[in-house]
């Protein structure tokens, strides 16, 4: 899952996106409302968690904009704001949850999912897609009932294309969930996480439309792994 | 006790007291010119009498015992007694016809007499050879009189009464407004603050009025600025509280270096948190009633001295302190502790907004009866609209990363031990005096 994390407090931000990370999460992580503004334009994020209090722009006006420009990307918003009024305004504006700092990292991350989960219209963490079964909040994945050991980025890259079933993504969209927008990648590095996600999932759950980019195909129960 | 009926019994009482009076004179009055009118009709009744027997063509008493008028023959009033007796004493004629009732005619003149249980009021004429008695009951005066009273009393009565009822109306309506105005405040809410909005109310009540709106508009904004500090000290307190907590959660999450990384960051927030909770428990100290120890008596170069060996270490040099060749120790009017508060907060503040290695300026002026302390940075200076948010509480720039309380402090200090505190910033830097006034001699 690829965060955006918009948040001024130098020392908060370091630490949600350390706890976020350990939890296999990639996030990017922005001080002011500009930047987080720009960051939208530039890559594609399954989520913003949003801090109120910013610098340059109230965290309720910047999210009342991107939604009046039609920004469906969920939004948690993260304030130490904590009156009844304030927890309006901000769902009002166009948040889809509220957590009150101090918070509990377990908490955010799950939270997070659950705003996932809600975006693909899920009613459990588990994602089934024919003989596969991947829940995202425990990092696990069964393929035939069987455990699949799969590492943080082919976590991300199964994820992605298991959240946008039937759609293509880009080569840009699927690096930007697997690293994160900051992260210098090489240019075969995505390559290569396909490569290995088809070699333990079966051939065919990556699947290449020449030109435009990736989609999610089926999964092979019969897929041995070669010894 | 309401106000109406404060007003009414007050006002009634006076009314019924000052009638009650008046009254009472009327009816004595009455009664004495009631008794002096009776008592003139036995009068005019004994000389009417006493002009028929002179007219008759004999003498009365030539008629002998046993000549009888009755008092129809008369015409005198009902209720008179008349009695025509000779100087020697025999009864000539009389209106009563009991014999027994014989009224004593002995002396002129008025007299009260009892007669067979009777009393009667006499006037006795006597005139050539014959005395002339006229007499009525004194019941039947009192009677009369009684009746006199009574028609007079009934319409004083009534018009007290009526006089009582329009107080209690007039007093109501008069108090009206008044009763409007507290309906008004009775049905706000507790809570409420917004101004009573009251239509013509009396000239009396205006001002009232208009203070109370003033009031509830002016705790309505003590209450937002309040209510304003409480979320920002709650922001203020909770973030470095979140760093912490994030931090820790993350040591537990990781291991190695990440985990050595988290926990020093945890230690930076607590850092942090401890420096917010210090400033603001000074500030409340400052702004609160709390006496802070007047200690030694302090020289304004002491004072200095003291705050500049407050800065870090690293930056100590960079405070360069200039006094003027002949300073008069004279002590400082207010406790050096907070003397020394206020200029180190100053001084950390400069040092803050002047670029790395930049030196700040401490210098000492003496004004009359205050000394005047100046501290300047070199940095960038405040924008004009900024100035004003400077000594805010919470305010920093977007640049500062201190906690937002240091020029509040200095302020509060300022505002508690008479001082005055001027920002003049310019495109080389902010100064800013500080002006102490001496201890008084």
């Amino acid at each position: 899952m690829h965060v955006l994390l918009c948040e001024d407090d130098d020392l908060i931000a370091s630490g949600i996106v350390a706890g976020l990370n350990a939890q296999g999460l990639n996030v990017d992580r922005v001080a002011t409302a500009s930047a987080a503004q720009a960051m939208l334009q530039a890559a594609s994020f399954d989520v913003m968690v949003l801090d109120l209090g910013l610098p340059d722009e109230d965290g309720i006006k910047l999210l009342q904009r991107l939604r009046h420009k039609g920004e469906a990307l969920p939004v948690l918003v993260l304030t130490a704001r904590d009156s009844v009024s304030d927890r309006v305004a901000g769902l009002q504006a166009g948040a889809d949850d509220y957590l009150l700092k101090p918070f509990d990292l377990r908490e955010l991350c799950a939270r997070l999912h659950t705003l996932q989960r809600r975006v693909a219209g899920r009613t459990l963490n588990m994602i089934e897609h024919g003989p596969l079964q991947h829940d995202p909040s425990t990092r696990q994945t069964w393929l035939a009932g069987q455990a699949v050991d799969l590492s943080r980025r082919e976590q991300a890259l199964l994820y992605a294309l298991l959240q946008n079933r039937g759609r293509v993504l880009s080569g840009e969209q699927l690096k930007d969930s697997v690293y994160g927008f900051s992260d210098e990648v090489e240019s075969n590095a995505l390559n290569v996480h396909i490569h290995h996600l088809r070699r333990k999932l079966g051939n065919g759950i990556v699947e290449t439309v020449r030109g435009l980019g990736y989609r999610l195909g089926p999964a092979q129960a019969a897929a041995q792994e070669p010894q | 006790m309401s106000l109406r009926l404060r007003l009414s019994l007050i006002l009634g009482t006076a009314f019924v007291l000052i009638w009650a009076l008046a009254a009472t004179w009327m009816f004595r009055d009455l009664r004495s010119q009631m008794m002096f009118s009776l008592d003139q009709r036995l009068v005019a009744s004994a000389r009417m009498v006493a002009g028929l027997v002179d007219r008759l063509p004999q003498p009365l008493s030539a008629q002998g015992e046993g000549t009888r008028f009755s008092a129809d023959q008369w015409s005198i009033p009902d209720g008179i007694a008349c009695q025509v007796s000779s100087l020697r004493g025999e009864i000539l004629a009389r209106s009563h016809g009991n014999a027994d009732q014989v009224l004593d005619d002995q002396r002129t003149g008025f007299h009260d007499q009892e007669i067979e249980g009777e009393h009667w009021r006499s006037f006795t004429l006597a005139r050539d050879d014959v005395r002339i008695t006229t007499a009525d009951r004194e019941l039947e005066r009192e009677a009369l009189n009684r009746s006199v009273l009574l028609a007079a009393s009934a319409p004083v009565l009534m018009a007290l009464l009526g006089s009582i009822a329009m107080l209690w109306l007039g007093i109501g309506k008069g108090l009206a407004p008044l009763n409007r105005m507290c309906e008004a405040l009775r049905k706000r809410d507790v809570d409420a603050l917004e101004p009573l909005a009251l239509k013509s109310l009396p000239s009396e009540l205006q001002p009232l009025l208009e203070t109370q709106n003033q009031l509830f508009l002016r705790i309505g904004r003590t209450l937002e600025r309040e209510r304003q500090l409480t979320g920002d000290a709650a922001h203020e307190l909770r973030s470095p509280l979140t760093a912490i907590k994030t931090h820790l959660q993350v040591a537990r999450m990781t291991a190695g270096l990440a985990h050595e990384q988290a926990l020093g960051h945890a230690e930076e927030g607590a850092d942090r948190l401890q420096r917010t909770l210090e400033q603001l428990l000074l500030l409340a100290r400052v702004e609160g009633s709390l006496s802070f120890d007047d200690g030694a008596p302090c020289s304004a170069e002491r004072v200095a001295r003291l705050a500049i060996g407050d800065a870090r270490p690293e930056d100590r040099w960079r405070v360069e302190l200039h006094v003027p060749p002949r300073l008069p120790s004279i002590a400082l009017g207010m406790p050096s502790t907070l003397a020394v508060q206020a200029l180190r907060n100053l001084i950390d503040n400069a040092l803050r907004h002047s670029p790395d290695q930049a030196p700040v300026w401490l210098t000492l002026a003496t004004e009359p009866g205050c000394v005047c302390f100046t501290v300047r940075d070199f940095g960038p200076g405040i924008a004009a609209q900024d100035l004003e948010h400077l000594t805010q509480r919470f305010w920093r720039s977007r640049s500062s990363t201190g906690c937002g309380l240091g020029l509040a402090i200095v302020q509060a200090i300022a505002q508690r031990c008479g001082c005055t505190l001027h920002f003049d910033s310019t495109e080389d830097g902010l100064r800013v005096s500080f002006k102490v006034p001496f201890r008084p001699v």
